[in-house]
């Protein structure tokens, strides 16, 4: 009889980097400044990934340091900015510059391109888009007439990631992860993503037991068999939120948006933040452990 | 008692166009002016409006926060999603995509709130771009939510928080948001089956729109505005003004409610 060990999906972050590959459509959790897994995207800057397309939501900061970094090539979303700090810098001077190709979908329609590739439908019926420019810059968006009721309509193409990331609290070496009840619109988006693709990479902040799991299974939204490669990252979203676990770093924003201000200048930050830490715990020791504590939330109760 | 504010006279204004029974949407804008205009204004103004002729009227904070009990807060939140807003005392709240306890496409949702960089004399607003798509001048957030805001809610407040030439001009460089192009019918043909912008308020007047013909017009000039300066304040034609009259004040009793009970600490508008 043959008795196999059940397989331990926990790599390091340079292994669940090294399986997205240049060219490669890559859908990244969070939303708008909240919980991107942001040590992830690093290692991706660290590798010198070329000609990603980022397929997305609502983008932030994941969006725009990749931007600055020189590893896009397109990005379809509905919003990249930094929220209550401003416009995304990096970002903008690509566009402005003609060197990163943008395609703007509606926000709810973002959302829905990734049910489509959860149903795997080719295409997600939209029927509000008369009218608006959005049509006239995306010629994958195509018209059509409801074949039921006659009713005009739009044919939007699904998301289609090759590879998702997103960064969660807790998971196990097997890739269950578990995501908090009390959850709001960045942890539901992430569990949406997670189900669009078969190529799932989880950064957690802490890795548990199965044991411990199991004793909390109705909050396994994403069991393991949806999970690629697992990664444990703490403070892995910095300078983004997670959750009920830490806010977002307000000061590191400023000073990388102060640092984004202009290509040299950022790229010195990219020399100090990213290019020049070995490990992510390097990273942690730059931001300072005074700074870290400051931010941390501690909830009653998942 | 002290006589009321800009910001006064607006929410009271906007609190008289909410019905009672009604659902709507704030989104949690940021941005100082900008902010006191999309976020703080709706708020003040549905509250008001429960408090008086609406008591089952439904407002949401950030989009998901159903009738918060806003006298929790000492400061205006600035995050959509962080646990200050999830442990606020509220009504019920949505935990995201895709289970929102509304249907948006069904048309639960009222009445809604968009500002944007530029909007027209259509109605359309724009937050993409400045200049060209390809080449554009400036580059700016993207379409967020407006595309859904101007099509799928039942009305739309445009909220601008600056009245100048640069933001109200003849055409906008991009839709993403649609008005009113050739009327209510051209909406009809273009697949779209209610909604569209209600009135735009700005620090000078408040706009409506003639639907059927498309064009937006001035409905009421704030107190101390005058025609030249909204004139000049305005890329495109206003058409005649002498018969427009001034935007309504409010009673002392709705300025008592506001500042006693909406509002007291002076969280959402200034109080001088």
């Amino acid at each position: 009889m043959n008795v196999n060990k059940r397989q331990s999906k926990l790599v390091s972050l340079k292994d669940a980097a090294a399986l997205v590959d240049d060219g490669n459509r890559i859908a990244i959790g969070g939303f708008g400044v909240y919980q991107h897994p942001m040590a992830f995207v690093y290692e991706l800057i660290r590798q010198k990934k070329k000609d990603l397309t980022v397929v997305g939501i609502v983008n932030g900061n994941d969006v725009d340091i990749l931007a600055g970094a020189g590893c896009l090539r397109r990005v379809e979303t509905s919003y990249v900015g930094f929220e209550k700090f401003g416009l995304a810098p990096n970002f903008r001077r690509s566009v402005e510059a003609g060197e990163l190709e943008i395609v703007d979908y509606p926000e709810i329609l973002s959302m829905d391109r990734f049910r489509a590739s959860q149903e795997n439908f080719s295409f997600w019926p939209a029927y509000f888009l008369g009218g608006n420019d959005l049509l006239r810059i995306n010629p994958d968006i195509k018209p059509f007439d409801c074949p039921l009721t006659g009713k005009k309509a739009w044919a939007v193409p699904p998301a289609d990631p090759d590879v998702v990331v997103i960064h969660a609290t807790l998971g196990d070496e097997y890739g269950n992860v578990l995501v908090p009840t009390r959850r709001l619109t960045p942890q539901s988006l992430d569990i949406t993503m997670a189900r669009s693709c078969d190529k799932v990479i989880v950064t957690v902040e802490k890795i548990v037991s199965t044991q411990k799991i199991r004793r909390h299974p109705h909050l396994v939204e994403i069991p393991s068999y949806r999970t690629t490669a697992v990664v444990e990252v703490p403070w892995g979203a910095h300078p983004t939120s997670v959750l009920g676990v830490y806010g977002g770093d307000d000061d590191h924003v400023r000073h990388y948006l102060e640092a984004a201000k202009s290509p040299d200048t950022f790229r010195q930050y990219l020399d100090e933040y990213v290019y020049g830490v070995e490990r992510h715990t390097d990273y942690l020791n730059k931001i300072g452990l005074e700074a870290l504590l400051s931010l941390r939330k501690m909830d009653i109760a998942l | 008692m002290r006589e009321a504010n800009l910001y006064e006279i607006i929410t009271v204004a906007l609190a008289h166009d909410l019905k009672d029974g009604e659902l709507g949407f704030t989104g949690l804008t940021t941005g100082d002016g900008a902010a006191r205009f999309a976020t703080s204004i709706p708020l003040a103004a549905a509250q008001l409006a429960r408090l008086t002729h609406a008591p089952n009227l439904t407002i949401m904070l950030a989009g998901w926060v159903h009738n918060p009990n806003l006298r929790q807060l000492t400061r205006l939140p600035n995050s959509e999603f962080d646990e200050e807003l999830r442990d606020l005392e509220c009504e019920a709240q949505s935990r995201g995509f895709p289970n929102h306890p509304w249907a948006i496409k069904r048309g639960d949702i009222d009445f809604g709130f968009a500002s944007g960089a530029q909007v027209d004399k259509y109605g359309n607003i724009n937050s993409v771009c400045i200049g060209d798509y390809r080449n554009p001048k400036v580059r700016l957030i993207g379409p967020v939510l407006q595309p859904e805001h101007m099509t799928l809610f039942g009305r739309e407040y445009v909220m601008m928080a600056q009245h100048d030439a640069r933001r109200f001009v003849e055409k906008v460089d991009f839709i993403s948001g649609v008005g009113y192009p050739g009327g209510q019918a051209g909406r009809r043909e273009l697949g779209i089956e209610w909604g569209g912008p209600e009135l735009v308020f700005t620090p000078k007047c408040i706009f409506d729109f003639d639907k059927e013909a498309g064009r937006m017009r001035v409905k009421s000039i704030h107190p101390g505005i005058g025609i030249d300066d909204l004139r000049a304040s305005t890329g495109f034609d206003l058409g005649p003004l002498d018969d427009v009259p001034l935007t309504r004040l409010p009673e002392p009793e709705e300025l008592e409610l506001l500042r006693n009970e909406v509002d007291p600490y002076g969280l959402l508008l200034p109080t001088t």
